[in-house]
């Protein structure tokens, strides 16, 4: 009688099953070797360019000198303002999604379909109808203000479509148990549901946040040009990608300070991640060492 | 502990929406992307001698310089070419000039171009670089985006159309024109004769071809030799005051000519 497991071990079709291996290898490294290439390139014409003062001084001639410290203090505070504005948001439709709208029903897939396409608009779509209602419609003329809340519509599909994704992830019995206990639908979202998508929840944050961070053509018509350090909300302030974007179109010789710019934001993009994982980490070993 | 994240995240919000600076002591700037540059950089040097002022630039385009400055949405309007004649209802102000110059692979041979051996080639008569002495290889006309000044500058100095060119690449911002220009070895392109000149200088492969036998070079621009050539403007709806007028005096004086040399531009006067 063969044993079930040797099934497995067994190569059936040598050749087709080795054909397929290195194809898979193949494409792996050439996705792998993109990025290398790509993060080498930048280290190449940018690294000469990065240190201390790169990172902690303003922006001088255009950006051909100086640093960058306002930037980065105005992208943090852009994306801030977007994911403070989106998330809670974002949850609130993602729980209606799954927890409050029958599976299929036309509320549903009108939700559903309003926020596919919403994902798929263009960002400087988003742009102008961030300048329109944001700037001069409410007023706030160019500022981080206007530029967070814009990427707020534009991160808010993504939040949502994840943390909707995660939620229906929780299997029904678990429901179905917390009804059977007489926990209160809020409760039971609270204390379990939510708890239990976390680190779901925070991988679409970390998804809206990189997509947020990279954002340039949203931005230029919102939060703006302004390359000073910002005092409040109000004020305009530049972001890292706008920056990198006037550096290479429009300052002859900004090349290098584009480039160093551009391994700042790949840095920032990667300790947001770090921290992220991290932190869905924490949250997972928790609830295994105390539920 | 999401939620104390977002309770966090509410305070600092809140804590940073106050505004505080008047806005009596803000102007802003808004238009052409070739002057935003330089314009911030003599607005910082401004808020140095004022104590307490902002300037705020922001970017889009001459058009659009020229429609906030009418609707009052920004103070001062940026443009990086004369006002048109629907445009009398606005002040303009020269701040600096700046030559338009057509740029070439530097391994193409050809080393000179007509006037009519321009036009050919961007209303597509001509399409292979034997046609005007060069080696053989289709040419690549890169043209610039509807709407920018450059294009504008270039059709009206050719008598041209915007419809009579056909482009094989359309381009926005000045240093796309260059690096078109600079990784294509059978491109033509026009681009602002400051900056070509700085990078041809810093080694990339790019030359300026003369116009009507006068080599572009700043030189050329700053006395007036050279035909291909706009101001950038400020523009204001109405007669300005108080620190708007302030500013636009101060960029017109001498102390700002060391800041429009850096930006490539050629400064005002002799």
């Amino acid at each position: 009688m063969p044993e079930p497991a040797n099934l497995i071990d067994r190569e059936i079709h040598p050749v087709r099953d080795r054909v397929l291996l290195g194809a898979v290898w193949a494409a792996a490294m050439l996705v792998a070797g993109a990025f290398v290439w790509l993060l080498a390139d930048l280290l190449w014409h940018g690294a000469g360019r990065l240190d201390w003062s790169f990172l902690s001084t303003a922006p001088r001639n255009s950006g051909r000198a100086g640093g960058i410290w306002p930037i980065v203090v105005s992208t943090v505070l852009i994306v801030a303002v977007a994911i403070v504005v989106a998330a809670p948001l974002g949850l609130a439709t993602a729980v209606l999604l799954s927890e409050f709208t029958r599976r299929g029903g036309t509320t549903e897939r009108a939700i559903g379909l309003s926020l596919d396409v919403l994902a798929g608009v263009p960002s400087i779509v988003f742009g102008l109808f961030g300048n329109a209602f944001f700037s001069v419609w409410l007023g706030l003329g160019f500022s981080i203000l206007s530029g967070g809340l814009t990427l707020a519509c534009m991160v808010l599909p993504i939040l949502i479509r994840t943390a909707e994704t995660g939620l229906r992830m929780v299997p029904d019995d678990w429901r179905l148990g917390a009804a059977a206990l007489g926990l209160s639908r809020t409760t039971a979202l609270h204390q379990i549901l939510i708890p239990v998508a976390t680190p779901v929840l925070l991988a679409g944050l970390m998804l809206g946040i990189g997509r947020a961070m990279a954002e340039t053509a949203a931005l230029v018509f919102t939060s703006g040009y302004v390359d000073r350090m910002p005092s409040s909300l109000f004020d305009s302030g530049r972001a890292i990608s706008v920056h990198i974007y006037d550096l290479t179109m429009n300052v002859a010789g900004g090349d290098r300070s584009a480039y160093a710019s551009a391994l700042v934001l790949i840095a920032l993009l990667v300790l947001v991640n770090g921290a992220a994982i991290w932190l869905s980490d924490r949250t997972l070993q928790r609830k295994i060492a105390t539920r | 502990m999401l939620s104390k994240l977002f309770t966090t995240g509410a305070l600092i919000f809140v804590a940073l929406s106050t505004p505080v600076i008047a806005a009596d002591d803000k102007i802003v700037i808004t238009g052409s992307s070739t002057v935003a540059p330089l314009i911030t950089e003599i607005g910082k040097r401004f808020e140095e001698k004022n104590p307490g002022v902002r300037v705020d630039v922001q970017t889009g385009g001459s058009s659009r310089g020229i429609n906030d400055a009418r609707s009052g949405l920004a103070d001062i309007g940026m443009a990086s070419r004369a006002l048109k004649k629907d445009e009398s209802d606005l002040k303009a102000y020269t701040i600096a000039r700046d030559g338009i110059g057509v740029v070439l692979n530097s391994a193409n041979t050809v080393s000179t171009l007509t006037d009519q051996q321009i036009v050919d080639i961007y209303t597509g008569k001509i399409s292979d670089w034997s046609a005007v002495g060069g080696t053989q290889g289709p040419i690549t006309v890169v043209n610039k985006a509807e709407g920018r000044s450059t294009l504008e500058l270039f059709l009206h100095f050719f008598k041209l159309k915007a419809s009579d060119i056909k482009a094989h690449v359309v381009i926005g911002d000045n240093q796309q024109g260059i690096k078109t220009v600079a990784g294509n070895p059978n491109a033509i392109g026009y681009v602002s004769v400051g900056t070509a000149e700085f990078e041809a200088g810093q080694g990339t492969p790019i030359k300026l071809l003369g116009m009507g036998g006068v080599a572009a070079s700043v030189e050329n621009v700053r006395n007036g030799s050279f035909p291909l050539a706009r101001p950038l403007n400020l523009v204001t709806s109405k007669e300005p005051t108080g620190m708007t007028k302030l500013f636009i005096d101060y960029t017109q004086s001498a102390d700002t000519h060391d800041l429009v040399k850096e930006q490539f531009f050629v400064p005002n006067g002799p």
